[in-house]
């Protein structure tokens, strides 16, 4: 009887514990795997210069191309802030500018995949931006912040500026959390 | 040897020790999970050297002075409002004072709404027994006198526009001790719908501003300062400064900027009932039908101040017209209640077009949402209406080749098919508007095309310039549905296609919202409206074109009278005929302001243009003549006054402090997200958890083994 309850138990935590681990694995995997569609598309983007999706069925098309050199962070930026999008990258926020513009762009993404890179930017560090004419753009750091996300809030503006945007704090396994880690950048003109 | 490991194994492997191992592991999962939580403490607790959180969380105005942690009160704020109602027109005065109670030299920097489309035309400043009169000036221009007078010592004030509807005050050198006052003016049209006058002054108590990363003395940037109660970045300029507003603690604020309020109602009518929508007010008559309403008690200044007023029982006024003269030129602003009678009972024939975004992105409540919002539709439609269904993802496809009749037998029909969807794909919005908008007129019957979607897309200018040639005389009225739809797109679809736009943000509100707009659909009363002189000639007036009206809804123009013109006269179409109406102008009662509230509506109707894809040079240059001309405040010209004479000594100092402000435009990050956090994902959880359990089902099965052997 209670070799049977053992067994049992033995086997839910087995099943269970595998399709966590799993999950979790899919989850890092598909960020990883998607950023390598997205650059595909990206490409495309810029020769045909009108979005180009990853894949057929998606609801998103690739906006921007987000890097910096010093970390050698290199991702292509969505369009859209909903789960769906940020499962594959970063997101833009629709209502923010665009990088071409001038203008306030805030981009948000996912503290354990694409955007866990925030941790490591610090003030000077210079952030590059591609636009869908496939010009670049160059964004230095001002500063870093923590809000609470119900207290957050981020200001249309007529100046050139980069927000990025993501959960905090990032070592976290709790995924519900109230708290933003923020990354402000001007662009430098030029 | 090789025994001795054996032995050791064994004993590691001891199911006693195992439990020993899984309960060390359960035990540092739990430890672990505590520093997670302990991390958000940690936040908190980093930041307190520079910033005293539980200060802040009192609701105090403060303000980080100085690098080394100091802090100074914050000017103290106290406003006067008084609000001057005759007719359609509303003038307010805004008296803000700014005491400085602290012992060193101030400049208060307050952010503060106004309503829509108000016109803010007049700057004073007082200090002591004298008057600073403010000048229009270019905004980049009057920022630098501004600064200029700043440095030198001077006192000076500076109103700019943020968005439309927030502006930004700013005061220099206000010395310790002493209070500068500062009044704005501003001209505004009262609210018609449904014969219910509304006036509304905007007094929310929104997000505070902090400076947060002082530039220190030595120019080098400082570190960021995070508060429980709010937070922000902080640079030399106001602008700057203003890009994250964090909101304010409601209640403790309102005895640290009281809002004392007078509205004098000359309505031109008698009134029969003033009521006010969130605020306890005293109605006293005055002299020839005026009616005198102030506060009555404690304020809660916490929610907007909505006055409404009725006529009468029938001596609701059906048309108002007031003109003013200014710079030889001739002003009128035209209200105009659409005829009730036989045509308007009439209900018109339709043709109803509804479009079904059903891509992915609308996945979840948002489909349920509009799939009940489009049946609520189609049961309200007539025998006599026309319509079709389309749905579109990657895709479009229509429900009927041609739109049919509304029969019972083709209402179930659309009611099946619509319920029957289901979501996938992109969002090609292309292929339905093509479908949905036929660039035809249609003489006997009213086109309206009702679009919902969630707007996410990424060639807003293709689309919008899609509208603008496949419009025809079909109306597009958009709806957007979800957490967070593209509404930028899609109320300027919705001018464009000269229809409306509503926001269903609830699924509790689908029912109510799409109800009235079907409602108001379904009554249209003027369309295709259109004003010329007596003579005939073309005139500049706003909003242009003039949108269409539907019952209750009065026609509000603002026009420009050519010369040697003594009237005008207004063409649509009333229920398929002709409607004419004949205006003449020698009996408008002359209103000061009325030339201001032209200006405003152009400055708007320029603005908008440029949202719709105007050469942005050209539109400025336009803006700054119209705004220079009238004296306005707009998004390129600021008002500035300056004192002539130097106040502050040069050897000290000025310290910014900002006010608490009310929310302005933008995006609030728990809306953008729904409320949720999503910018974290379960992996790390789940690779955790998945981790414990396996090596949990890894001890009990050893277990088990040396049970069973």
């Amino acid at each position: 009887m209670k070799e049977w309850l053992l067994r049992m138990t033995a086997f839910v935590l087995l099943v269970s514990g595998s399709l966590l681990f799993a999950d979790g694995c899919w989850i890092k995997a598909k960020a990883v795997l998607a950023q390598h569609l997205l650059h595909r598309a990206w490409e495309h983007t810029l020769q045909r210069g009108e979005p180009t999706k990853a894949w057929p069925w998606a609801d998103t098309w690739p906006m921007a191309r987000l890097r910096v050199e010093r970390l050698g962070v290199d991702l292509i930026v969505l369009e859209g802030e909903s789960g769906e999008v940020l499962a594959f990258g970063p997101g833009h926020i629709p209502r923010s500018s665009e990088p071409s513009a001038d203008g306030h762009c805030v981009l948000a993404g996912h503290r354990d995949t694409s955007f866990r890179f925030l941790q490591e930017l610090q003030v000077d560090d210079s952030i590059s931006l591609q636009s869908r004419d496939g010009e670049w753009y160059s964004y230095s750091v001002r500063a870093t912040a923590i809000g609470e996300a119900d207290r957050l809030y981020l200001e249309e503006s007529d100046l050139p500026c980069l927000t990025l945007l993501t959960c905090y704090p990032f070592a976290a396994l709790d995924s519900r959390t109230n708290l933003r880690y923020l990354v402000f950048a001007d662009r430098i003109p030029g | 040897m090789g025994n001795e490991r054996d032995e050791k194994d064994k004993a590691l492997f001891d199911p006693g020790n195992m439990l020993f191992v899984f309960y060390v592991g359960v035990v540092m999962g739990l430890i672990f999970l505590a520093m997670v939580v302990d991390g958000r403490a940690a936040v908190d607790r980093g930041n307190r050297g520079e910033f005293n959180l539980s200060e802040v969380q009192q609701g105090e105005l403060l303000f980080t002075g100085t690098s080394e942690g100091k802090y100074l009160p914050a000017p103290q704020l106290s406003q006067d409002v008084e609000i001057y109602v005759s007719g359609m027109a509303a003038r307010t005065m805004v008296r803000q004072r700014f005491l400085n109670s602290s012992k060193e030299w101030q400049e208060a920097i307050y952010v503060f709404p106004l309503p829509d489309e108000s016109a803010v035309d007049r700057l004073r400043m007082r200090v002591g027994e004298r008057v600073i009169e403010g000048e229009i000036r270019e905004k980049i221009e009057a920022r630098k006198i501004y600064e200029q007078a700043r440095k030198e010592g001077k006192k000076a004030s500076l109103l700019a526009q943020e968005r439309p509807n927030i502006f930004t005050m700013s005061v220099a050198n206000i010395g310790p001790g002493e209070e500068v006052e500062v009044e704005i003016e501003y001209q505004q049209v009262v609210g018609l719908a449904d014969g219910v006058f509304s006036l509304r002054f905007p007094m929310v108590v929104g997000p505070r501003y902090i400076p947060g990363s002082p530039l220190k003395e030595n120019g080098e940037q400082g570190a960021i300062h995070f508060a429980g109660s709010g937070w922000s970045l902080d640079t030399d300029q106001v602008a700057d400064a203003s890009r994250i507003t964090p909101p304010v603690a409601i209640g403790a604020e309102n005895k640290l900027n009281p809002v004392r309020l007078m509205v004098e109602l000359a309505a031109g009518f008698p009134v029969a009932g003033v009521e006010s929508l969130y605020h306890g007010i005293t109605v006293s008559d005055e002299a020839r039908g005026t009616k005198l309403i102030r506060f009555s008690g404690e304020v809660m200044a916490d929610r907007d101040f909505v006055l409404e007023w009725k006529a009468e029982k029938m001596q609701s006024p059906h048309a108002a017209l007031f003109t003013e003269n200014r710079g030889g030129n001739d002003y009128l602003l035209l209200m105009l209640m659409p005829p009730e009678g036989e045509n308007t009972d009439k209900v018109l024939a339709r043709e109803l077009i509804f479009v079904l975004d059903t891509s992915g992105s609308m996945a979840g409540p948002s489909i349920i949402q509009a799939r009940a919002a489009l049946v609520l539709a189609i049961s309200r439609l007539h025998e006599y209406d026309r319509f079709n269904v389309i749905e579109f993802n990657s895709t479009a496809r229509k429900l009927f080749p041609k739109a049919e009749a509304a029969n019972v037998e083709n209402r179930d029909r659309a009611v099946r098919f619509v319920e029957s969807l289901q979501v996938d794909g992109g969002t090609e919005i292309a292929s339905a508007l093509n479908l949905a908008l036929d660039g035809r007129q249609n003489n006997e019957r009213i086109r309206q095309v009702i679009f919902l979607t969630d707007g996410c897309v990424g060639n807003e200018e293709t689309l919008l310039a899609m509208i603008g040639s496949r419009l025809g005389d079909s109306r597009l009225f958009t709806v957007g549905i979800g957490s967070a739809p593209n509404s930028y797109f899609m109320s300027r679809a919705a001018a464009m296609g000269r229809g409306s736009f509503t926001y269903i943000g609830k699924i509790a509100e689908v029912q109510e919202k799409m109800m009235a707009l079907f409602q108001k659909l379904e009554h249209p009363a003027v369309i295709s409206l259109s004003v010329v002189d007596s003579k005939g000639q073309p005139m500049e007036y706003y909003p242009d074109p003039i949108p269409d009206l539907y019952q209750g809804e009065p026609l509000v123009i603002s026009l420009k009278l050519p010369e040697q013109s003594d009237g005008l006269q207004i063409t649509g179409s009333l229920g398929g005929q002709l409607w004419q109406e004949q205006v003449h102008t020698q009996t408008a009662a002359r209103r000061p302001g009325v030339a201001t509230l032209w200006a405003r509506k152009k400055i708007r109707a320029l603005m908008d243009s440029l949202a719709l894809g105007g050469e942005k040079s050209e539109i400025r240059e336009k803006v700054l003549e119209t705004a220079l001309e009238h004296h306005l405040v707009s998004r390129y010209t600021s008002l500035v006054a300056v004192e002539k004479q130097a106040s502050r000594p040069q050897e000290q100092r000025v310290r910014q402090a900002a006010l608490k402000t009310n929310l302005p435009q933008g995006w609030q990050a728990d809306k953008i997200f729904g409320g949720t956090s999503r910018t974290a994902t379960p992996a790390a959880l789940h690779l955790f958890m998945g981790g414990l359990f396996l090596l949990a089902a890894l001890l009990l099965v050893r277990r088990n083994r040396r049970a069973g052997v």
